[in-house]
């Protein structure tokens, strides 16, 4: 990859997906508002509210961490995004492998939880701590799902692993050679998105938007952005993972609406877990499958 | 205030259009007024399709709708409320008793007329206003907003001497917001557009 092409990607494939995620938010605001029988919001809405949000005149800031915190929140997004492969654009996938990612998708969680402990809002401080118990629930999962890939490949690095689905066809991917791995990382990768029914942490009118609560205005603003790249990151790990990754953008683009519309659809018809049973099914369920899976691989 | 205050660049003309098009409502349901709206914000008549869509905070609502008669307690936690959200914010009063007491006239308990507390963008009269005459209120607001014109909130900036006093009057004493709104119309330099 030459050094103007990776520059050029660096700058820009934060900004690609932000509108990947603008529409993949409006299409699930629009998806669920068909299936309720409602007409729906606009496709660019989430791109309004960051809009809004961002031009707000005035801002309550209760310490400088609640200040670093949307920056931390951001700065960690766009830095995981970075070390998972795009379609094109691999670059640092070969100096960091999945170990990386994991590591690297706590940031945003940690100054999440820093900055909100600043703002001392008591609904603020139950969503963190849901927050960190739902990650009890579906990290396990998720990361013995990775361990089984790793073991099938013989690999811990992202490209190799797409390199190698992608040698067999549909028959090679990850979902058809080990369907338990599989499908318990599908359970975890929808707690990780707090979708219904895993919508504990946001749960909004319950704690009223949980972290976000006290985080109006230019704070607000900024996670709106970033929780449009999070959703494009989490799909995209999936993908890379299960779906034999992507040869180029138009196959890229398919399997992420695909992969959101069956989150969206489950999304639809739930309503919401407390956070116990929400843990505990990911200990029943998830947890089992993704032992089993990684058996199977032993075997 | 100077002409250059009041005109737009064609870069905030955009800006101020896009802005309108997503707006984040609290309703303050204490009056008879909020029956009418389930059926706004659902199916049958669906506000989310003009980007309305309730919120449940008050530090990232943008629009606060009073539906109905405000009782001396209520009003308190009202202002309190108000003066948490972020502005630019607007007040939209719902029903005949946000404008001259409705059927409550003559109760002791009750404020009169909400524009003497806080300032209000627009008020939807009726008792009970329907849906239909809550979208055409809010599509009001938002051609207003990308107009520019929705330049209330800022006269809270403004008078807020005129507005503390009317608070404390009906109070009867002064009372503790916990917002500096003084301060805040220096630090975030808030200059009244001009009327």
């Amino acid at each position: 990859m030459s050094t103007v092409s990776l520059v050029l990607w660096i700058i820009f494939l934060p900004f690609i997906a932000y509108f990947l995620g603008v529409l993949l938010l409006g299409w699930g605001k629009k998806y669920t508002a068909r299936l309720q029988r409602r007409y729906g919001p606009y496709l660019f809405q989430v791109f309004f509210d960051s809009i809004k949000l961002l031009r707000k005149r005035t801002n309550i800031s209760h310490g400088w961490m609640q200040d670093v915190s949307v920056l931390m929140l951001l700065g960690g997004t766009i830095l995981t995004m970075y070390f998972v492969p795009f379609p094109g654009f691999h670059f640092f996938s070969q100096y960091g492998d999945f170990l990386v990612v994991m590591y690297l998708i706590l940031v945003p969680s940690l100054g999440m939880a820093l900055g909100v402990g600043e703002t001392a809002n008591p609904n603020g401080s139950i969503g963190i701590s849901r927050a960190l118990q739902m990650l009890a629930g579906y990290d396990i999962p998720f990361a013995l799902a990775f361990i089984g890939m790793a073991m099938i490949h013989g690999s811990t690095n992202f490209y190799e692993l797409i390199l190698r689905q992608q040698e067999l066809g549909i028959a090679g991917w990850g979902i058809v050679t080990n369907p338990f791995l599989g499908i318990a990382a599908l359970f975890a990768l929808h707690g990780m998105m707090g979708e219904k029914p895993f919508e504990v942490v946001i749960a909004p009118h319950e704690i009223a938007t949980g972290p976000m609560t006290e985080m109006g205005g230019k704070y607000m603003g900024m996670m709106m952005i970033t929780h449009a790249l999070q959703v494009v990151v989490e799909l995209t790990i999936f993908i890379n993972l299960f779906l034999g990754g992507a040869e180029n953008w138009i196959t890229y683009i398919i399997k992420i609406f695909a992969l959101f519309t069956i989150i969206l659809s489950v999304n639809a018809v739930f309503g919401r877990f407390r956070v116990d049973d929400a843990v505990r099914f990911f200990w029943k369920i998830p947890l089992p499958l993704a032992v089993i899976g990684v058996i199977f691989v032993m075997i | 205030m100077s002409e250059k205050l009041t005109q737009r660049t064609a870069w905030n003309r955009v800006l101020d259009k896009l802005s309108g098009r997503s707006l984040w409502m609290l309703h303050y349901c204490t009056g008879c007024g909020a029956i009418e709206l389930p059926p706004t914000m659902t199916g049958r008549f669906d506000m989310e399709r003009f980007g309305i869509h309730p919120m449940v905070t008050p530090r990232q609502a943008d629009i606060l709708l009073i539906t109905g008669y405000l009782s001396v307690k209520t009003l308190k936690r009202v202002i309190l409320t108000y003066e948490q959200m972020q502005s630019p914010k607007w007040v939209v009063g719902f029903g005949s008793c946000t404008i001259n007491g409705g059927m409550y006239w003559n109760s002791y308990a009750t404020v009169k007329s909400l524009d003497q507390y806080m300032p209000v963008e627009l008020y939807i009269a009726g008792c009970m206003p329907r849906p239909e005459a809550i979208i055409s209120s809010f599509n009001e607001l938002i051609d207003r907003i990308g107009r520019g014109e929705a330049n209330s909130w800022k006269d809270y900036y403004e008078n807020y001497d005129f507005y503390r006093k009317n608070q404390e009057h009906v109070f009867g004493g002064p009372i503790n917001t916990r917002t500096d709104v003084k301060s805040d119309k220096e630090t975030f330099r808030i200059q009244s557009a001009g009327k």
